[in-house]
């Protein structure tokens, strides 16, 4: 029997020839990443020096720091947090990207992303360096412990594998792609486990579309997830990479825990309704429903291939009188591409409030809704209170979707404006 | 130090699958920080009596992928504080327990536990032999074990404590 590109990773990173799934190694992550936020980094770096008399970190260069949340700052205490995390950050000669756009897209813009590499953080949404073939996870408030010792405790996961087959139709998404997981597979589905994708169907999506998929693999159980990265991906990330490694690759014998077949053929637009990211429906069921508020951005969105298929449903439009249209780019990377290729002048024209990459508009830092307000958004999230008020409704859907629905200020189908 | 078994009564039990943690304190809630202000706003929407009535020690029960969505640390502290001593679900979101198990907070996956027991029903959770039993009405079902880090983590009360009983070279 074989193994799987996870199995092989966390062999290298443990130091053992072969892992399997279900055994208990101590992993050394390749790299450890955060971005700075109240309760996390702040409480980290006082742990670290006070409980673990950890004064200076021995190896800077396998951590990596952003600051996304909270850009720019609206109050005194927010730059505060800041200022301790750049202070650190200098102290121990941790590298530090700040305005650089949402930490989970620039760690791949900047390298962190390398194929076989095994990486850490915090939040779970990391998980979309998967795209690469990175083993990327969120452990929550046990970085601490990938932070103070060299290696975490780590019981190698087993793998859902799903094989994508058949063509996307037009004004279908990467988006749609992964609440029909969702909804064929169920948000419990690959519990504990590492979802990888595979298949055929694996041509209809562009990298920016597997990081949008990756990164949302929390939705069904996932502790992550992992493409086999093909030359595209490796194209992308090997000129980048920080370290030199040998990418990895599942063999056909690999044993996985559960195999879906998933055909993309009949495939229509979906909206995930409120308040769990687990409701996943066809978007025709729900066409015409009222809005306020759009949002374009997130981790999970705002790349060149949203901001493109928004500006092109936006073009010479306008956006509905008394819609709100926040348009987010996920980095400065993808947010000088979409000024250059025009994008972004086409969507203030249509009306957009476009502002530079931040993440504050997901979790209603900015952009935030009252109560009664109702919004289709790319985020990452459609819980109660994430956008605002506990009062207020957020419809998960595409970026093509957000652009019709801002178009009519209803719920609307983006097939019938490309 | 070997990790206590839990005797209590079921406390609440918690029927939606995929349950957000975050609802026992309510959203708008969240935010709190000052533990007795987020302990009165517990369960408000279950049960508005639910301070008063439960016991030190006492257990929550929960149904399939227990913890899903986007889970805070605020409401389990609350119910710490009230005196919850640990949380039984037929599964759990990977996230919740991840979190919840790094503050020393015993959880246990336990498939058929809906079944097994009813609200305040006297309940023991043995470690040893990885099972629960229903001590009001007797029966019993087994528990996944826990992994050795997740044991060895309840055993040292939490993520401090178990990292500095084994502190390694730093990173």
């Amino acid at each position: 029997m074989g193994y799987t590109i996870t199995e092989k990773i966390l062999a290298r990173v443990s130091g053992l020839d072969h892992v399997k799934a279900g055994d208990e190694v101590m992993a050394k992550p390749d790299f450890i990443t955060a971005y700075d936020f109240p309760g996390y980094t702040d409480v980290y770096f006082k742990q670290m020096k006070e409980d673990f008399g950890i004064e200076r970190v021995a190896e800077p260069e396998r951590i990596a720091m952003f600051i996304d949340h909270m850009v720019p700052a609206a109050t005194p205490k927010e730059e505060e947090l800041h200022i301790v995390t750049r202070k650190w950050c200098a102290e121990n000669n941790v590298p530090l990207f700040e305005r650089k756009g949402i930490g989970h897209q620039v760690a791949s813009e900047v390298g962190y992303a390398v194929p076989g590499a095994f990486v850490v953080h915090f939040d779970g949404h990391i998980s979309q360096l998967g795209t690469f073939g990175t083993l990327a996870m969120g452990i929550r408030r046990n970085l601490l412990e990938a932070l103070v010792n060299e290696k975490i405790s780590i019981k190698v996961p087993h793998t859902v594998r799903v094989n994508l087959t058949g063509t996307l139709s037009k004004g279908v998404l990467a988006r749609d792609v992964f609440h029909h997981l969702v909804r064929e597979m169920g948000p419990a589905s690959c519990r504990f486990q590492v979802l990888e994708l595979g298949g055929p169907g694996m041509a209809q999506l562009t990298t920016e579309g597997l990081q949008t998929i990756t990164g949302l693999a929390m939705f069904t159980g996932a502790v992550t997830a992992i493409v086999n990265p093909d030359q595209a991906r490796l194209d992308y990330a090997l000129p980048r990479a920080r370290k030199k490694l040998e990418p990895v690759y599942s063999d056909a014998d690999a044993d996985y825990a559960k195999v879906y077949e998933i055909d993309l053929d009949a495939l229509e637009p979906l909206i995930v309704i409120p308040p769990t990211p687990a409701n996943s429906r066809n978007l025709s069921e729900y066409l015409g429903l009222e809005l306020t508020n759009g949002y374009l951005g997130s981790c999970a969105s705002g790349r060149l291939e949203d901001l493109e298929i928004a500006a092109r449903i936006l073009q010479g439009k306008q956006v509905a009188p008394g819609f709100q249209l926040n348009v987010v780019p996920t980095s400065n990377e993808i947010m000088v591409a979409a000024s250059r290729a025009g994008y972004l002048a086409t969507l203030t024209e249509a009306g957009a409030f476009v502002s530079a990459p931040s993440c504050d508009y997901c979790f209603g830092r900015m952009g935030a809704m009252s109560a009664n307000q109702r919004a289709v958004s790319t985020g990452t999230l459609n819980v109660r209170g994430r956008m605002g008020s506990p009062d207020s409704e957020i419809y998960l859907c595409s970026a093509a979707t957000v652009a019709a629905s801002a178009l009519e200020g209803k719920i609307a189908d983006p097939r019938k404006y490309l | 130090m070997a990790l206590e078994n839990l005797r209590g009564r079921v406390a609440f039990i918690f029927e939606e699958i995929n349950f957000d943690v975050d609802q026992i304190v309510g959203v708008k809630n969240i935010k709190i920080t000052d533990i007795d202000e987020l302990a009165a706003a517990a369960m408000q929407s279950y049960d508005p009596d639910f301070r008063s009535v439960v016991r030190p020690g006492d257990l929550l029960v929960g149904a399939d992928n227990f913890g899903y969505g986007h889970p805070h640390y605020p409401p389990m502290r609350a119910m710490r504080h009230i005196g919850i001593a640990g949380v039984l679900a037929e599964s759990f979101s990977p996230g919740y327990w991840r979190g919840e198990i790094s503050m020393g907070f015993p959880q246990a996956t336990c498939p058929g536990i809906l079944g097994l027991v009813e609200r305040w029903d006297e309940i023991e959770i043995d470690w040893a032999a990885n099972e629960v039993r229903n001590l009001t009405k007797g029966g019993s079902l087994p528990i996944d074990p826990l992994s050795n880090a997740d044991r060895a983590m309840l055993d040292a009360g939490g993520l401090i404590g178990y990292l500095q009983g084994k502190r390694q070279p730093a990173a």
